[in-house]
């Protein structure tokens, strides 16, 4: 008999664990300490599979699917690093890269960037798909903050944290395929935004140098994403 | 008429990419020169569109040997726009930082550089004339030469935690302090590294002996000269005014503030290259070629700042009593005196009891929609001028580069040496390293490439003027 009774069995990468049913798989793999890629994910805030990093396999599955989005069941058998994954995971990276204009060595966030690190992770030493090289305008309007999309890789966490957490909504999306492009208000310059508080949230939540303060040149940047979460914490307890 | 052409293509032991035309007339004399800089880099047209702050690290990104010297012309601008001044902390790192890369470039284009053709010969084997070559020979010598670049650098990564494209140098002042044990460990290094650049100085000064009239000679042709100097005249390389000189020693500005740097200097495009020519504006583009670099400043500097600098410097101004120096060759000399005085002034500013202050920063934002800034790199004098909107962003870019500074006299010197050392179909080797070398007096940065050992084939084809081959010599 089942010993934990509000858990069920999974295994994942040959480990049997018992979990509480309500978990996405990113969730549990976290907290076992099993490394699962993500960028668009952002501890408190609502998931969205956007950036296709964090699939797994899962037996009896014909696709791969986003471990973020999906919850575990009972019996459920689920791989994260085959090789299939590892191929899948560089080419969006590789992806990520080509799609708009990434020069780390020029870039505020160079040292302190998750699609860096990501880089590094995946062993990306070359791009095998031509850059799209997009001339994308750099939004210096606002007082503080600037809205490079050049370095934008469209993880929305700037418009989930906008919309959930501060309750502002500046940031939302527009246009499809690789026109997508992040938006303030019904895509005005940020400066003349009726709707951003200019509390800074987008800034900690973004994980490139896409959005990041006038004052600070490159080797000052200091993101604290935590932070997110932890306001969301904070809130909890209040109620 | 049968006009003949010599093409040196690449340029060897230089940094970045130059091919030079030696045009000649049907009886084997030289009949004009052209050096061509064939790359387009582009900075001031990408740069457009960006923030003002992201040129201090855009910038250096321009050249691998002088990043820090851009960085500085480039936060002095960022700090014009927002209108505010860095700590005295924070100008001594900046100083230090710039004597390391100062010294670091003086070393390469010296010990790796330039000394194979001092040390081994003009006419010595070329696989051997290189870096290598004097490696296997004065083994002693090559190791100080490479030890110097390594203090060097060592100054910019004990501060900032980087060798080159150094991060921490921002408008208002620096972003890391030196930290005591740092401080202590660069000291260590004062002694070795005066004592090799007095070894330096001993090699130049020996070939100086040695081949008086070939040095005497050697693209002497007078120019006007531009360098930064002090509130006194003295040598300056961060942070001065700017003072031009004729020919003749006469002092033609004196105390300019860089931002009139458009009051005196013109610029024109020509049609073989991409390096524009500047000339000094009230003398119109014919008679209004200046220099910059080592031998401009000491010709237009009052004096040293420090002791021993200040003895060679003495030594270097009776050369032509008192007048200014117009030999390429002594680009050599004078860029050594500059690395004795980078090593005395480290010393100077080591001991400052405030360079490990952690005050190193005054924070600002944008106030003004113009900033020019300039920085005296190891080549000559640099300028960073922007212009922005009201959010900062870049509207204008002009990047005036001290190797670009001396091109129009590049270009002369190097017709003055062809017609010197080529003549005829027979065209040795060593000629044309002559005529290489000339340009390597200038020690020009073209990019940040650095083809320090000189392993790139040269190809040198002497054709008709309809493009017909005659002569074809090929090293590498």
């Amino acid at each position: 008999m089942n010993c934990y009774m509000n858990t069920i069995p999974i295994i994942i990468d040959d480990k049997k664990l018992e979990v509480d049913p309500g978990k996405t798989i990113l969730e549990v793999c976290r907290e076992n300490e099993i490394e699962i890629l993500t960028m668009c994910h952002l501890k408190g805030v609502l998931d969205i599979g956007a950036c296709r990093l964090c699939l797994v396999e899962i037996e009896g599955v014909n696709k791969l699917l986003s471990a973020c989005t999906t919850k575990v069941a009972a019996n459920m058998i689920i791989r994260t690093n085959t090789d299939r994954i590892k191929k899948y995971q560089r080419i969006t990276t590789e992806l990520f890269f080509a799609e708009r204009n990434h020069v780390c060595a020029v870039c505020v966030a160079n040292g302190k960037c998750e699609l860096q690190d990501l880089g590094y992770k995946v062993g990306l030493d070359h791009i095998r798909y031509p850059h799209l090289f997009p001339q994308c305008e750099v939004d210096t309007s606002h007082p503080w903050y600037v809205m490079d999309h050049n370095r934008c890789i469209m993880c929305t966490r700037c418009v989930r944290v906008c919309n959930e957490v501060e309750g502002a909504h500046n940031w939302d999306v527009m246009n499809r395929g690789h026109q997508v492009r992040v938006i303030s208000d019904f895509n005005s310059p940020w400066g003349e935004s009726v709707t951003c508080t200019s509390c800074g949230k987008c800034l900690h939540a973004c994980p490139t140098g896409a959005i990041w303060p006038k004052a600070i040149v490159q080797g000052q940047l200091q993101k604290n994403p935590g932070m997110i979460n932890e306001l969301v914490e904070k809130r909890k307890m209040k109620l | 008429m049968d006009k003949r052409k010599i093409f040196i293509s690449p340029v060897t032991r230089i940094e970045g990419h130059a091919n030079i035309t030696i045009e000649m007339d049907d009886h084997g004399h030289v009949s004009d020169a052209l050096f061509h800089v064939n790359e387009f880099r582009g900075f001031e047209k990408f740069c457009e569109g960006r923030m003002y702050t992201e040129m201090p690290t855009i910038t250096p990104r321009i050249c691998g040997i002088c990043p820090t010297s851009h960085t500085l012309a480039s936060v002095k601008a960022c700090e014009m726009i927002q209108g505010i001044q860095p700590t005295y902390t924070a100008n001594l790192l900046r100083r230090l930082m710039h004597i390391g890369q100062n010294l670091s470039s003086h070393a390469l284009s010296f010990f790796h550089l330039s000394s194979p053709d001092f040390l081994l010969g003009y006419d010595s084997d070329p696989a051997k004339r290189n870096i290598l070559g004097i490696a296997e020979k004065y083994p002693d010598i090559a190791l100080k030469g490479i030890r110097l670049r390594k203090f060097g650098q060592e100054l910019s990564e004990r501060i900032t935690g980087k060798k080159i494209h150094i991060m921490g140098i921002v408008p208002g002042g620096m972003a890391y302090p030196l930290t005591e044990d740092n401080r202590n460990a660069l000291l260590v290094w004062i002694p070795e590294a005066i004592e090799t650049v007095q070894a330096g100085i001993g090699i130049i000064k020996k070939f100086h002996e040695e081949n008086a009239e070939m040095v005497a000679s050697f693209a002497t042709s007078p120019t006007l000269y531009l360098g930064t100097v002090g509130p006194n005249g003295e040598h300056e390389l961060y942070d001065g005014k700017l003072r031009f000189i004729d020919a003749d020693g006469t002092i033609l500005q004196d105390q300019l503030l860089p931002q009139q740097y458009l009051e005196f200097i013109a610029e024109r495009s020509v049609n073989w290259s991409y390096l524009k020519y500047p000339y000094y504006k009230p003398f119109g583009f014919d008679k209004g070629f200046y220099r910059v670099g080592p031998l401009a400043r000491l010709n237009v500097a009052s004096r040293m700042r420090t002791a021993l600098a200040q003895r060679e410097f003495e030594l270097f101004k009776q050369m032509n009593n008192g007048k200014p120096v117009h030999g390429a060759f002594y680009f050599h000399y004078t860029r050594l005196i500059e690395a004795l005085s980078d090593v005395e002034d480290a010393e100077r500013i080591l001991n400052d009891p405030q360079v490990t202050s952690t005050h190193i920063q005054h924070h600002g934002r944008w106030n003004y929609e113009e900033g020019i800034g300039s920085s005296e790199a190891p080549r000559g004098t640099l300028f960073h001028h922007y212009k922005t909107d009201e959010t900062g962003k870049l509207k204008m870019v002009n990047l005036l580069i001290a190797t670009g500074q001396n091109n129009p006299s590049m270009n002369r010197s190097v017709l003055e040496v062809a017609k010197q050392y080529v003549k005829g179909d027979d065209i040795k080797e060593g000629m044309l390293n002559r005529v290489e070398s000339t340009i390597r007096c200038y020690d020009p940065c073209l990019s940040c490439s650095t083809h320090a050992i000189g392993q790139m084939p040269m190809v040198i084809e002497v054709k008709d003027k309809r493009g017909v081959l005659l002569k074809r010599l090929e090293r590498g």
